[in-house]
């Protein structure tokens, strides 16, 4: 089962598992198995997090919407589009279902029988058990990648024990073998990463232990599969302007100095301006899910944004985020002193420390353990803001930090406030909302529509409850300031963009609605709430209050007539703001259900017996 | 109280002074006016301003008036007397209607709405003399101008007159307006106490009829009946 069913929030959006984060969204997608179109999978948005690529049809979201599984793909293939044709993203199964599969074929043996039996079958169906086997998942442990040391920059291995998923400032670096001076993380973390992307988007990796025979056979089949790719039977990259082949974690040609990171995007850019909704492939009759031999699926962007799909997607695969979940927790405090040391021996002078820090007990223990969970939170955070993409390597501690702190600050003043309640949950929020940068072909369109998903999850997430604490409705003002807070200060939303999201609630169909007091107010509220049930919610309290004597004297039949209540006694009652409490109470009236009476104190509602029983009394003529 | 005591005999001074005991209506008193259960309901003082609610307001407050005049047998009304009487001021219920409400009641009861159930009186000329008795002051025109309350139309009471003359065989007799309106022979008659100007309209209509004759000078009318 490559491709699963999805869970859609009520906004009709992937939920994201926890830890998962949303990285990039394009509209006008379809879906391909193998070479075929998959019906009613052909106008969607694409959903990649750190964990899933996702498809969400735009017609019926809730039926056809699937995803993969990112731990499953064995790798994306990216095709540039010709003529007619979009471009494309593929995704290959890893080889363990493959395996399966191919128990089912009669050829099961390995080397060129099933090389043969691969080139008999359809030439679509280009995956075969050996070339998944060749290229099985390899390790992001960089053994061959190399790290220039920003001093003297001499070329470095990266330890082979260096995982950039896992690494964090913990991590033991060795220093350069030339000047001896300990590189930063983040240098080591770039150097392995580009270098597994490299080798990544080369396909095909020299894998040492293969036999010859094997890798002819799978060069050539990558050649001819991805012609794009530039000839890869080692990991040095060719300068697209010399030809000179450059080591791969060279961001810039060692002769000419051009630029080697935009090379493949400067070819692409010339198939960018294919865009068409329909396209003329051949499509499948169903899509079955439950299919074991699902040959790859590909992702069709017929209106762009399939270049920073795969950018990203190649970026997530390589730093395998749902390997985090056991990641390793915030560092101990007792190896924080031993941080700046020699990576080698820091581990050696721990262990006579330790018998030593169990000694200190009582208060002078607890002291110097305070002591030191702040010098490592120091540390953490010095650290982490160094640095983007040393941010993102201890995202996960700094927002367990984060997350301390806020509630430490939540505890100091006494935490009754519901905003700080609010911005405490922002470090968690970051992860949710969608910005711009996440966006592909710069449609305007899609960032408003995905703001608008955004705002009703949101809205609805029953964790946070926002309108329901807000007696189910609340101004656009209002929540316009708190979703911004919530960000806790970085991509806010313009209050135009917000207006313009909140007004495409009706379209997108989500469980909230905007809606327009006579005064122009703009509310927002669940779409199941209605002014019938408003009305009827005022109605039952009102009879409510004939049973209940006034608390002062009244000089009418309040067993009759009940009493009439102020728009602030509305508001407290059902936990409404008073604007809002006096507008609902105004819906109420103009649907003749209330009355007011504008006395000395105020204005007053009353249930209406003024049309209800108007002949009640009078004498007749 | 005395505000009310000198209004209410300025407002009707032909109105049997019995009327004046009943300030606050007591249901025990048989003569007291019995008020409709909305007269002690406080969104009844309060104009509503939703269309279909108001609407059925003014309704309502048009059948109090009525009531409330047949009661009194009143004919016409001054709206700045009227305002202080029980009928415009729930006394108990501390709740009153503001002038300009009761004045949009009154203009609703003018209209067609309101199934002309009251008039402006535009042109004191004619009524002159009964203006200038119950409103020596004057300068109420504007502020709080007298209107007749239809509780009969004028060709209603034109009915009521003729049939009176017909059962009491007085066809051909010639009668003076002030005989019609304080003559003992129409005591107990609700056009009893009404006054010049309303009833020699009311004589208009039958006159228009072709059933009445009003003749004399200014003053000292007769009608014959026919």
């Amino acid at each position: 089962m490559f491709l699963h069913q999805l869970d859609l929030t009520t906004a009709l959006r992937p939920s994201l598992l926890p830890e998962e984060t949303l990285l990039f969204v394009q509209d006008a997608v379809g879906l391909y198995e193998g070479r075929f179109k998959i019906p009613q999978f052909q106008n969607g948005h694409a959903y990649l997090t750190s964990h899933r690529a996702c498809y969400v049809d735009n017609e019926e979201p809730r039926k056809c919407s699937v995803a993969i599984n990112l731990k499953d793909v064995e790798r994306p293939e990216y095709y540039a589009g010709f003529l007619k044709s979009s471009p494309k993203v593929t995704f290959h199964p890893k080889p363990s279902k493959r395996l399966s599969f191919s128990t089912r074929s009669p050829s099961t043996a390995a080397g060129r029988t099933i090389s043969s039996s691969s080139s008999s079958t359809p030439p679509e169906r280009h995956g075969s058990p050996l070339r998944s086997l060749a290229s099985s998942p390899a390790p992001s442990t960089a053994a061959s990648a190399t790290w220039i040391c920003p001093i003297c920059s001499f070329s470095n291995p990266v330890p082979s024990n260096f995982d950039p998923a896992t690494a964090n400032v913990h991590t033991p670096l060795p220093p350069c073998l030339a000047c001896g001076i300990k590189p930063p993380l983040v240098h080591v973390v770039k150097a392995a990463i580009s270098s597994i992307t490299n080798r990544q988007s080369h396909v095909v990796a020299p894998i040492p232990q293969r036999a010859h025979q094997d890798k002819t056979d799978l060069s050539s089949a990558s050649g001819s599969r991805n012609p794009l790719g530039p000839s890869a039977s080692s990991a040095a990259f060719p300068c697209p302007r010399c030809t000179f082949q450059n080591h791969p974690s060279l961001l810039t040609c060692e002769i000419c100095g051009a630029s080697l990171v935009s090379i493949e995007d400067k070819r692409l850019a010339s198939a960018k301006g294919i865009a068409r909704s329909e396209s003329p492939g051949p499509a499948l009759s169903r899509l079955s899910m439950q299919d074991e031999a699902v040959e790859s699926v590909k992702f069709s962007f017929r209106g762009g944004g399939e270049k920073v799909f795969f950018e990203r997607l190649k970026n997530a695969l390589v730093q395998r985020k749902w390997l985090l979940q056991s990641a390793p927790p915030v560092p101990k405090p007792n190896r924080l002193s031993g941080a700046f040391d020699d990576g080698y021996n820091s581990s050696s002078d721990q262990n006579p420390r330790d018998p030593e820090r169990q000694k200190v007990v009582g208060i002078a223990g607890l002291e110097r353990r305070g002591l030191e969970r702040r010098k490592n939170n120091e540390l953490v955070i010095g650290t982490a803001f160094e640095d983007l993409e040393a941010l993102m390597t201890s995202a996960k501690e700094i927002i367990a930090l984060a997350e301390s702190f806020a509630s430490q600050a939540n505890l100091g003043t006494n935490g009754s406030s519901e905003a700080s309640s609010i911005l405490s949950q922002s470090a968690s929020a970051l992860g949710l909302v969608t910005t711009k940068d996440m966006l592909g072909s710069g449609s305007d369109l899609l960032y408003v529509s995905e703001l608008s998903r955004n705002l009703a999850e949101w809205l609805t997430d029953d964790t946070r409850g926002i309108l329901k604490r807000e007696g189910g409705i609340m101004t656009l003002v209002d929540l316009w300031a708190v979703f911004n807070r919530a960000r806790g200060g970085v991509e806010l939303v313009s209050p135009t963009d917000f207006e313009k999201a909140a007004r495409l609630w009706d379209k997108l169909k989500l469980p909230v609605r905007l809606r327009m007091f006579k005064s122009g107010l703009l509310v927002v509220q669940g779409r199941d709430r209605t002014d019938e049930k408003t009305v009827a919610a005022l109605l039952s309290w009102l009879r409510e209050l004939h049973h209940q004597p006034p608390a002062s004297e009244v000089t009418w039949d309040w067993r009759l007539y009940g009493r009439g209540v102020t728009a602030q006694e509305v508001a407290e009652r059902f936990g409404w703001s008073v604007g809002v409490a006096s507008e609902e109470l105004e819906m109420a009236e103009e649907r003749g259900a209330l009355c007011r009476e504008q006395g000395l104190d105020g204005l007053r509602f009353w249930e209406n017996w003024l049309v209800h029983t108007p002949e009640e009394g009078i004498l007749t003529i | 109280m005395t505000s009310f005591a000198s209004s209410n005999t300025t407002l009707a001074p032909s109105v049997a002074p019995s009327t004046s005991s009943s300030t606050t209506p007591s249901p025990t008193d048989p003569t007291a006016f019995a008020y409709p259960a909305l007269y002690n309901y406080p969104p009844f003082f309060t104009l509503q301003p939703i269309l279909p609610t108001r609407h059925s307001q003014l309704l309502s407050w048009s059948l109090l008036i009525q009531a409330y005049t047949r009661h009194h047998a009143l004919f016409s009304l001054s709206l700045i007397d009227a305002l202080s009487t029980p009928l415009f001021h729930n006394r108990p219920l501390h709740r009153r209607l503001s002038l300009r409400d009761a004045r949009a009641v009154i203009d609703y009861m003018c209209s067609k709405d309101g199934d002309m159930r009251a008039e402006w009186i535009t042109t004191p000329s004619t009524a002159s003399n009964v203006l200038k008795k119950s409103n020596p002051s004057g300068g109420d025109e504007e502020g709080g101008g007298r209107f007749w309350v239809f509780w009969r139309k004028p060709d209603e009471w034109a009915n009521l007159i003729e049939s009176w003359v017909d059962s009491t065989g007085q066809k051909g007799v010639v009668l003076t307006l002030y005989e019609l309106a304080e003559g003992d022979a129409t005591r107990g008659q609700e056009f009893h106490g009404m006054e010049a100007e309303l009833l020699s309209r009311c004589l208009g209509v039958s006159v228009k009829r072709g059933r009445a004759q009003v003749f004399g000078a200014e003053g000292g009318e007769g009608v014959k009946f026919f």
